[in-house]
């Protein structure tokens, strides 16, 4: 089985706090894996360590060695923004840009190619390809030039997906993807993660445990900055090995 | 983050369109009357004409106002986003800008009159070329007196550096509140798809925080052009404070408040009342 990304020995600071102790963990290509745990054990970090947002933060210090794509993101030649567009994020809260759906599709593209690049026909047809592999097409495609912040949640946090699509990515982190949305919502999302999980790796930070039953192939359980438990979901949730990964799905706390 | 977004309704629009074109009309009804009467009829307002003619008052209002305008606005907007985009928060130098910023938008504008009568206008030498200030009483020779000053391009330079030195903090205040409102997850949202810190900036935060800024940078223009009536309280001082070079006294006062206002825009790093910080 080949892998998307590999950390070893992965330690973090914030400061002085460490919020990850040694994580060595492994996630493999086009499935989906989650990632569960109580709050502040790490898993957002973690998750956020993979396109190197977190250094934005300035007191963070990291030691280890994470590989992307057979590719340690730490070395001098990585270039962050080639890197963000190969692993994609999507976040918490559906954070479209403030213009035009059609607009928003096309920023990533827009910043990553040289001006006067891209011919009309060219972005029409991204668009249309993004919004109908997100299955928007058929809702948005009158509306194009509508603010993409006036949609309903669910359609911006698929209209997020969807942007990143244009940049072909490899990966795609996803930190609670669906803790803003409604039930509906929440299986619209699910149901798109799935049909896209062949092409792309998805890796997702859930509070939702029955979501991560419900989605995901692997399933990593964490807890006060240590992987405690990586199996198979299924054996993860019907048999866990470690006493903390029990008590924690099996709602004892957390 | 929805207020940042919400645009006027169509009726909201029109009640503000409405506003802005009486307040235009009133303001234009204004000036056509004040020019009607000075050059489209022989009377004279004043027997000191070039005090109270109010063309060359008003021109030099307008090119006082550009003045500031370009250099006051353009320097805080500029020196704003180096703070807040560039500097990291622990930085010192930032630091120390951002209390001294806090300090002085706090500071009343009658001191900036006083930094003029005590220190700009002696040392830049207007007062050896109009042999001082009139005696007092005679209001009439004072603004003679003042209008033999209007002539010395070097007091119109003194007062556009002060207004400069008034405007530069209050625009740097408002345009940091504008940055910060600009919320954390649009930043992200660019950053997670590979833009660098100039493209963030420029096609997002710029874009989104422009309103605030302009607004801004608005209120602090008015409030110089407001308080440009401590110009008629520069001349009424000179009755009252011997203008004069800084004594030994307004030295020692003057240092103990840079050390104070240094001391305390470190200590307010380090002990925050409240936090304005976005992270």
């Amino acid at each position: 089985m080949n892998y998307s990304i590999e950390t070893e020995n992965l330690s973090l600071w914030y400061g002085d706090f460490q919020a990850l102790i040694d994580v060595n963990v492994k996630i493999p290509d086009g499935q989906i894996t989650s990632l569960i745990g109580p709050s502040g054990c790490g898993k957002s970090t973690l998750l956020r360590c993979f396109n190197r947002v977190n250094e934005r933060y300035g007191n963070v210090t990291t030691r280890g060695k994470i590989e992307v794509l057979g590719k340690n993101i730490y070395d001098s030649d990585v270039s962050l923004p080639e890197l963000r567009k190969a692993v994609g994020m999507v976040f918490q809260r559906p954070n479209p840009l403030p213009i035009s759906v059609y607009e928003n599709i096309l920023f990533g593209l827009r910043i990553h190619s040289s001006m006067g690049s891209l011919t009309r026909t060219e972005c029409d047809q991204i668009v249309e390809e993004a919004l109908t592999s997100v299955f928007l097409w058929d809702d948005l495609k009158d509306r194009l030039k509508v603010r993409a912040t006036s949609l309903q949640l669910e359609q911006q946090q698929k209209l997020c997906i969807a942007r990143l699509l244009p940049l072909k990515p490899k990966i795609i982190l996803m930190d609670e993807p669906c803790s803003a949305l409604d039930a509906k919502g929440t299986l619209a999302v699910e149901e798109l993660m799935e049909a896209l999980a062949g092409t792309y790796t998805f890796l997702i930070v859930t509070h939702n445990m029955a979501q991560a039953r419900r989605v995901s192939k692997e399933c990593i359980f964490m807890f006060l900055g240590k992987l405690i438990e990586h199996r198979e979901t299924q054996a993860l949730f019907q048999t866990p090995e470690h006493p903390k990964t029990a008590d924690y799905v099996q709602m004892r706390y957390g | 983050m929805n207020s940042l977004m919400s645009r006027p309704n169509p009726k909201q629009k029109f009640a503000l369109q409405s506003i802005a074109l009486l307040t235009l009309g009133v303001v234009s009804l204004l000036v056509w009357n004040v020019l009607k009467k000075t050059y489209l009829s022989d009377v004279q307002v004043s027997s000191v004409a070039r005090v109270s003619d109010p063309v060359p008052n008003l021109l030099g209002d307008i090119y006082f106002f550009l003045s500031i305008s370009f250099l006051g606005v353009l320097l805080g907007i500029t020196c704003a986003f180096y703070l807040e985009e560039w500097l990291p928060e622990t930085n010192w130098v930032r630091c120390l800008i951002e209390g001294q910023v806090s300090i002085l938008s706090g500071v009343p504008s009658l001191l900036y009159g006083l930094l003029v009568v005590t220190v700009f206008l002696p040392y830049s030498g207007a007062f050896q070329r109009t042999q001082g200030f009139p005696p007092a009483g005679d209001l009439n020779t004072a603004s003679l007196q003042v209008s033999s000053f209007q002539g010395d391009t070097t007091l119109f330079y003194i007062a556009v550096l002060t207004f400069v030195l008034l405007v530069v903090p209050r625009v740097i205040k408002a345009t940091q509140e504008a940055l910060r409102s600009v919320p954390i997850p649009m930043r992200e949202s660019a950053y997670a798809l590979g833009a660098n810190r100039w493209q963030v900036l420029t096609k997002h935060v710029v874009p989104l925080s422009l309103p605030r800024v302009i607004a801004g940078a608005c209120r602090a223009m008015s409030c110089a052009l407001a308080v440009s009536a401590l110009f008629i309280g520069i001349y009424i001082s000179g009755y009252t404070i011997q203008p004069g070079r800084m004594s030994g006294r307004f030295a020692l006062f003057l240092g103990a408040a840079l050390v104070l206002s240094i001391f305390s825009s470190f200590l307010s790093q380090r002990y925050p009342l409240a936090s304005t910080r976005h992270t």
